[in-house]
């Protein structure tokens, strides 16, 4: 699903140049569940945006569901990334003018979805998410982790091939992480590709391997015996 | 996608009231000066244009050639009218008519003051005003025939149907019957009278001099024929004058009826504007409100645009694309823009009444399907206008950068909205600087005064017994109390009214030709309204011979070339005068031109009006010993009198208009830019508080924040008077070079309102950044 040879990017001011990836190779075949580690301004983030479509790499090939589409424009990124990209953040993202009904329908209305659809499939995603009940709730009337759950409900509404996580347990205590790490394996076995970025050696180990970065560079891939019974 | 956005839109609007609110009312006064100006201008552009012939109805005008220039008037000679319609075979109608007057008529015991004139049989068939009984066509056709408007009617044989041959007594003499009622006119006709009578038989009755082609006094309009080509017609009556008199320094030509209201001005036979410049200055001051408006609402939107951010950054993640965001805050700006619309038509309603006041119009809100089509246009640009640079500022955010927390405004945003900010202020002063000069031109007007005075002086008709008995008036006049002095003359001394070409004096280029104002007085009028000698001696029943005497004004003793005036003789009209005096110049024509040569004449039998000087502090008690006294004169007539400064001042209604209004403008102008101002402010307050923590911390007092957060604002000020002097000063000159008389333009009124606006400003700042330099600097610091 995801093939990248010599990715590369660098970031230019006036005066410093700072190289943020650098010829990174990665190759995630559909199914999988892939955890990105390392320290800080390591570049995950870059890789997890670039991967979602939101940046483009300087260099290197990205070939995603065997197109490549490093040299793509904004406007086809955008068209690729809402049909098949959903993205949960650290910092859940959601609108706070929108009430949950309508973060979590806002997908469907950027595809043309109609709108007796929209509603019917809303309500089953928050139903899934459990979150049936606060549909008419604005965000800052939720707590972390239901904000969390809207945030993975508008993220799988879609019905993805691909969930880029950053953090996703990053702002959680550990009882709503754990919440939403079961609720991502579930999506995995369902069949959703996922790739997460965690500083969380117990949340990666979630995955099926783990990718680590340092300086922008690739340092180890380890296959992982799978601990999703521990839950 | 809509719906989505209508509801973000007012969702938005709630959450941050204080931007709503500033956006909403600077909007909406916005729109309610643009939504008067729109009606005045709509108004100023039908005025007129009320016939259905609009496009064949034509005023002949004359260029009248004289050795200093091309003098354009409306006056032709008395039968132009009738010898264009039978010699001209494009010309299918004329009619002639005078310059309406006030008269007395009278109905049985009814006596009243009713403004009317003469006018040719063909006038109602070229002018169609509706008439309620008789027909177009012999309405003016008999020799006693009036015509009469429906209020007049009504109060003279309570109703419209009562008054059909009827009869009337003009002026204490003649009856005529009414042959037609006629509607009230329209506000928006340049001519208003109450009667008219039939010009043919009033031509006939002075043929004399209404005959000489030489002689310019009534007005002819024409129609044409269908399909006949003005221009073709102009070729044809250009020397039509000139044909019938061969001294005739005269070249006709066509002004479209309707546009002569806009297009009246002329320079030495040129068109060169009239009202129409205030309908584009108005039109120009219009948008520039509006635009004002529609930067506040850039301002405060690109301002809060990281509060906008993250929505921006999760949409396009989730795949909106730019298109749907430039959609969504167009929108926003667009309901905006219709919300402000219904306030502005509420304000609008409000101010009306006050607006018709000051212009002088009769203008009405009426919601016709054509207005509400450019309402909503307006509404619609202007929402357009207000939120295309935020829709597109704001959707061309990279989401990337604000899902880091990246995103900061740029150096080039920044200059962006202080640039906008410098054209908001630089328009303010402008619209001050214009204020304030066109306030001290018509105050220097006002100050400087003729030249005689105004003030005091009363005139009123010299009708009725008056014409036989005015020495007997003036006796006893004279002794009143608070009369001070006592005269007449042949007209008001306002503006060019009575003017010859007829001087003759030795040494003269026979080539030169030059008109004089021709004034006939009676003794003691110099002395009644105290004009001042230069040399010489008034009129005075001391010197028998003063029938053949003339005083000249300065002007025309210059003109004339003469060194000792004083006992030299000039011809006037052929017969020999002696000047006996030379008065000082005075303005009896408006400031806009040069003072004219003029000269007086003892003619009491000449002198139709009464002028009158009431001693100061007694006007009231004068008016009404004259009053009495013109009622013992002429029972049962009205005593109609005006003040000559009221008369005067009438010349600069436009300016005053212009000026009064300018000055409302000009004050929206500015306020809505300080609500512009203060919100920016606001937001800086908001976004600095952060760094006056920091400063505070190292040491900043309160003063020191103070003037580091106002210098920024005073700064944005001083650039917009730096850009806005150039503009603002040739305007200015512009508007006073129209005058011969002027004020200078000094330097003072630039820096005055430079002063005023930053004064303005720096107030309009000042309590945000007293807030902001007051925080707690531990409150902020830990925030991040």
């Amino acid at each position: 699903m995801i093939q990248t040879k010599e990715l590369s990017k660098v970031y230019r001011t006036d005066e410093v140049e700072t190289t943020a990836l650098n010829k990174v190779d990665i190759q995630i075949k559909e199914g999988e569940f892939v955890s990105i580690m390392g320290p800080s301004g390591c570049g995950k983030s870059t890789l997890l945006n670039i991967l979602g479509l939101i940046d483009s790499p300087s260099s290197g090939s990205y070939q995603f569901l065997d197109t490549e589409v490093a040299n793509f424009s904004e406007r086809q990124r955008s068209k690729l990334r809402k049909q098949n990209i959903g993205f949960i953040f650290q910092s859940f993202n959601l609108i706070d003018e929108l009430t949950v009904f309508e973060n979590v329908e806002l997908p469907l209305i950027y595809n043309q979805v109609s709108s007796s659809d929209r509603k019917k499939r809303v309500e089953e995603t928050l139903e899934k998410m459990n979150m049936m009940h606060r549909a008419k709730h604005f965000p800052q009337q939720l707590s972390g982790g239901q904000q969390q759950r809207v945030a993975v409900a508008r993220a799988i509404i879609n019905d993805p091939k691909l969930i880029l996580a950053d953090e996703p347990t990053g702002n959680l205590d550990t009882s709503n992480g754990n919440d939403v790490m079961k609720t991502l394996v579930a999506l995995n076995e369902a069949g959703a590709t996922i790739v997460m970025v965690t500083h969380s050696q117990f949340c990666a180990e979630f995955g099926d391997r783990i990718i680590r970065l340092l300086d922008g560079q690739v340092v180890t891939e380890n296959l992982l015996k799978k601990q999703k019974q521990m839950l | 996608m809509i719906e989505h956005a209508i509801k973000l839109a007012l969702r938005n609007f709630m959450r941050h009231k204080n931007s709503f609110f500033i956006n909403l009312s600077g909007l909406s006064t916005g729109l309610a000066c643009t939504l008067l100006i729109f009606l005045w201008v709509r108004d100023e552009l039908r005025v007129d244009k009320i016939f259905e012939n609009d496009d064949r109805l034509f005023q002949v005008m004359e260029h009248q050639d004289y050795s200093d220039g091309i003098l354009t008037t409306n006056s032709t000679p008395g039968p132009l009218g009738m010898s264009l319609e039978e010699e001209i075979p494009e010309i299918e109608l004329a009619a002639t008519y005078l310059y309406p007057a006030s008269y007395n008529l009278q109905v049985g015991e009814e006596k009243l003051r009713a403004v009317g004139t003469y006018a040719g049989k063909n006038y109602f068939k070229i002018f169609d005003y509706p008439l309620m009984t008789g027909s177009a066509v012999d309405i003016l056709a008999g020799a006693n025939n009036i015509a009469i408007s429906e209020t007049l009617a009504g109060s003279l044989f309570g109703s419209v149907e009562e008054a059909m041959g009827q009869s009337i007594e003009y002026e204490g003499s003649d009856i005529y019957s009414v042959s037609g009622v006629f509607k009230d006119l329209p506000s928006n006709s340049t001519q208003q009278f109450d009667f008219l009578l039939p010009y043919e038989p009033f031509y006939q009755e002075n043929i004399e001099w209404m005959s000489n082609w030489e002689s310019n006094f009534p007005n002819t309009a024409i129609r044409l024929k269908k399909g006949a080509q003005a221009a073709v017609v102009n070729g044809k009556i250009k020397d039509f004058i000139k044909g019938k008199a061969e001294n005739s320094r005269v070249s006709l030509f066509l002004q479209s009826y309707s546009g002569r209201y806009l297009y009246g001005r002329y320079q030495n036979g040129k068109q060169v504007g009239g009202r129409i410049e205030y309908v584009w200055l108005f039109s120009l001051i219009a948008l520039f409100i509006l635009l004002i408006a529609c930067i506040n609402f850039m301002n405060l939107s690109t301002a809060r645009a990281s509060r906008r951010a993250k929505e921006v950054g999760v949409k396009k993640t989730i795949g909106a694309g730019k298109k749907a965001l430039v959609i969504q805050f167009l929108s926003e700006s667009i309901i905006l823009s219709f919300l402000s619309l219904l306030i502005a038509v509420g304000l609008a309603g409000l101010a009306l009444p006050q607006f018709n006041l000051i212009t002088a119009k009769e203008i009405e809100l009426h919601f016709d399907p054509g207005m509400i089509g450019v309402l909503v246009a307006i509404s619609l640009i202007t929402g357009i206008i207000a939120g295309s640079y935020p829709a597109f500022y704001l959707s061309s955010f990279r989401p990337i950068s604000v899902l880091k927390g990246t995103l900061r405004s740029s150096m080039g945003e920044l200059w962006v909205r202080r640039g906008l900010v410098v054209f908001q202020f630089a328009l303010s002063f402008i619209l001050i600087v214009a204020v304030v000069i066109v306030y001290k031109q018509i105050q220097f007007i006002q100050d400087q005064g003729p030249g005689y005075d105004k003030e005091q002086l009363v005139y009123f008709n010299r009708d009725g017994r008056l014409e036989e008995q005015s020495t007997a008036f003036f006796t006893k006049a004279k002794t009143m109390d608070g009369v001070q002095n006592i005269s007449s003359i042949g007209h008001n001394l306002v503006g060019q009214q009575n003017n010859t070409r007829g001087v003759e004096w030795d040494g003269k280029d026979p080539e030169m030709t030059l008109l004089f104002e021709n004034v006939r007085i009676n003794y003691d009028l110099l002395e009644t309204i105290g004009v001042e000698f230069k040399e010489g001696r008034s009129f005075s029943r001391s010197f028998g011979r003063d029938s053949s005497a003339v005083i000249f004004n300065e002007k025309a003793v210059e003109i004339m070339g003469m060194k000792d005036p004083i006992g030299q003789r000039v011809r006037i009209h052929g017969e020999e005068k002696e000047i006996i005096g030379v008065v000082k110049d005075f303005h009896f024509q408006s400031f806009r031109q040069e003072i004219n040569p003029l000269f007086f004449q003892l003619s009491p039998e000449n002198s139709w009006f009464m002028m009158a000087s009431l001693e100061k502090g007694k006007e009231k008690k004068g008016l009404e010993n004259l009053k009495s006294l013109y009622e013992e004169f002429n029972p049962g007539f009205a005593f109609d009198f005006e003040f000559l400064d009221e008369q005067y001042a009438r010349q600069y209604a436009a300016e005053q208009r212009v000026a009064s209004l300018s000055r409302y403008f000009a004050g929206f102008a500015i306020l809505i830019s300080c609500l512009g101002l203060f919100g920016l402010s606001v937001f800086t307050a908001e976004r600095r508080k952060k760094e006056i923590g920091i400063r505070k911390v190292l040491g900043a007092s309160v003063t020191q924040i103070l003037s580091l957060l106002t210098k920024e604002f005073a700064q944005i000020v001083l650039w917009s008077i730096l850009i806005g002097f150039p503009i603002a000063y040739v305007l200015s000159k512009n508007w006073l070079d129209r005058f011969v008389y002027r004020i200078d333009l000094a330097i003072w009124f630039f820096v005055l309102t430079a002063v005023l606006m930053i004064l303005i400003a720096v107030v309009t700042v000042s309590s945000q950044a007293f807030q902001a330099a007051r925080v707690d600097p531990k409150k902020y610091l830990r925030s991040e």
